[in-house]
């Protein structure tokens, strides 16, 4: 059943008042996500590192459903619903998100320090991450080495995230979530059979799964081929430049 | 930085603001600077214009251009000798110290080279968008110097002299004031203006609410709240004590248009942007005292103190501006 369809109609009419504060407060989330994804764009540190950067405000069609299923879930548990316009654009971290793409692991070290001068630079509080969603025990070790702290994912689901807070006046936040593009495959194709609704289709739910596994290999496999090229060109031609390990290609 | 520095309760400051050019604002500036002053109150007047209009009337040519070529002097005190650290060297504005022109009136000298700060506003005001510090700084220096200036002189008022037209400096200087006054003429064009001007306003204070919102902490910040305090109808003519027919029209043209080009506009925005009934903002009528302004501006003096026209005249014109001011007092102690 679609999640509205089960909510009272009060519990609808303080769905409307949420997702009308929204629409009003449109051209300030967009501002915010327009500032983020300048600043990354424009600092000349990311680029040897980020393939291409995507961004995206939440349409009020899958916000009104999220808060919808919200709802339901909440019905009955000690923890009720709490979201209220005072709260919806810092409680509801992902109303504003920005996503960075790199080819391969290693890339995160450069992008993960990019992000944090950038951060320093324009001020923004960074209020969650850097954690690591993985299911991978090698790529949870890397993770741990540079820092950053790791979370088991058991759908699969594999980035580093952060969450920033921009203002205090509305509190707003933003998350910013850093992948590979091979994890990005995974990620979409996921994204549009399961959500806003988990797909019944067992096939579909065990192929995905198996999709995983196959976009990690691959992730896995060009951080090695580019570990094996900046081990041939350092050893057999000292001169190459480091910079030409990976092209710009946005 | 909209908090005043000190003790000193920071100035009201008002801009008379029309993009039609020839309303007589400079000349209505100055005549309101003077009534206030005989009110007891102490002025500051910014010259803001990169004509020099301001400093023009009130200041003699050849000291007016004595500062122009100094401006960039360690002795230069013009407007822009205040800006130029900010804008060409990465620095904090300078603190000039405002002319004093007469008993409780003071003026900061108008600068050509205020086009160049123009330029500078409108890159200050993407990098305001892209949250950027410096973008903060640059939009807020000459709300900075006039803190320094209306704290040294202690001022009671501060009236930006503004040019006719809808730029980066004007869109600067409205959101750093507390109130503005629409001055306009008997005439179609006065009219067609307050629709262009009600949209330019608007999107400014839509915008600038973002911005604010979205500020780093600690960057400086306009105040952005320029609460419409009324128009004034400049140069009708009159016809045995009334308004010339036609001029009727217009006067009654003009305070629709004002209502629904300004008013209606501000209020959707936010109802305390322009309080009151329809009538509080109708802040005067200043008749056409052209046989008066010639000499005034030549001379440097309110139209009541010109040596020119007939005494009754002069007491007239007096009369009339005292009137505008104090009108404008009560609306703004009201508020």
């Amino acid at each position: 059943m679609q999640p509205l369809a089960a909510l009272s109609r009060d519990e609808l009419a303080h769905i409307d008042s949420l997702i009308e504060h929204f629409s009003q407060n449109t051209p300030l989330l967009d501002r915010l996500r327009k500032q983020l994804l300048n600043a990354v764009l424009d600092a000349d540190f990311f680029a040897p590192h980020v393939h291409s950067v995507r961004s995206r405000l939440k349409a009020p069609d899958h916000l009104k459903d999220k808060l919808a299923r919200k709802m339901i879930e909440s019905r009955g548990k000690e923890t009720q619903f709490s979201l209220t316009v005072d709260n919806l654009f810092h409680k509801l971290n992902d109303l504003v998100g920005l996503r960075i793409l790199h080819l391969h692991a290693q890339q995160i070290e450069p992008i993960n320090q990019g992000l944090m001068d950038l951060f320093s630079e324009f001020k923004y509080k960074r209020v969650e991450g850097p954690i690591a969603r993985t299911w991978d025990d090698e790529t949870r070790d890397y993770f741990k080495t540079l820092g950053v702290r790791t979370i088991k994912s058991p759908s699969l689901y594999t980035s580093v995230h952060y969450v920033i807070q921009a203002s205090d006046k509305p509190r707003c936040t933003a998350e910013i979530q850093v992948r590979t593009l091979a994890e990005e495959l995974w990620g979409e194709v996921d994204h549009s059979i399961n959500y806003p609704h988990k797909s019944e289709s067992l096939a579909c739910r065990e192929q995905i799964k198996a999709l995983a596994r196959a976009t990690s290999s691959c992730s896995r496999l060009v951080d090695s081929i580019y570990r094996s090229y900046n081990d041939y060109t350092s050893t057999y031609k000292p001169r190459a430049s480091s910079r030409k390990v990976v092209k710009k290609t946005r | 930085m909209t908090r005043a520095k000190g003790s000193h309760e920071r100035a009201i400051r008002i801009a008379l603001l029309n993009h039609k050019g020839g309303v007589g604002k400079t000349t209505l500036t100055v005549n309101l600077a003077f009534a206030l002053a005989q009110l007891d109150k102490t002025i500051l007047l910014v010259d803001s214009d990169p004509q020099c209009n301001l400093t023009s009337y009130l200041v003699q040519g050849d000291v007016v251009d004595k500062w122009l070529d100094e401006s960039e002097d360690p002795q230069g005190n013009t407007i822009w000798s205040g800006l130029r650290p900010v804008v060409h060297l990465n620095n904090e504005v300078k603190t000039l110290i405002p002319f004093e022109r007469a008993d409780r009136v003071f003026l900061i000298p108008g600068d050509i080279r205020l086009s160049e700060y123009e330029l500078d506003l409108q890159q200050a005001w993407l990098d305001c968008l892209q949250r950027r510090v410096k973008g903060f700084k640059i939009t807020s220096a000459l709300s900075e110097i006039v803190d320094s200036s209306t704290e040294s002189v202690g001022a009671d008022f501060v009236f930006y002299d503004i040019g006719p037209n809808i730029g980066p400096l004007n869109r600067a200087i409205l959101l750093d004031c507390d109130f503005f006054i629409v001055p306009a003429a008997c005439d179609y064009f006065s009219i067609r203006a307050l629709k262009t001007l009600g949209q330019s306003i608007s999107n400014w204070l839509k915008d600038w609410r973002i911005i604010s919102q979205l500020a780093p902490s600690g960057a400086p910040l306009l105040r952005g709240h320029p609460v419409f305090l009324g128009y004034v109808l400049q140069r009708f003519r009159m016809y045995g004590g009334e308004l010339a027919s036609q001029h009727k029209e217009y006067a009654k043209s003009l305070e629709r248009s004002v209502f629904s080009e300004i008013i209606a506009v501000l209020r959707e925005i936010d109802e305390s942007l322009a309080p009151g009934s329809i009538s509080h903002f109708k802040l005067g009528q200043i008749k056409d005292f052209t046989s008066l302004a010639t000499a005034a501006q030549k001379e440097g003096v309110s139209f009541g103190d010109a040596t020119a026209g007939t005494p009754y005249l002069r007491d007239e014109a007096r009369e009339a501006f005292i009137d505008f001011a104090q009108k404008i007092l009560q609306r703004v102690t009201e508020i």
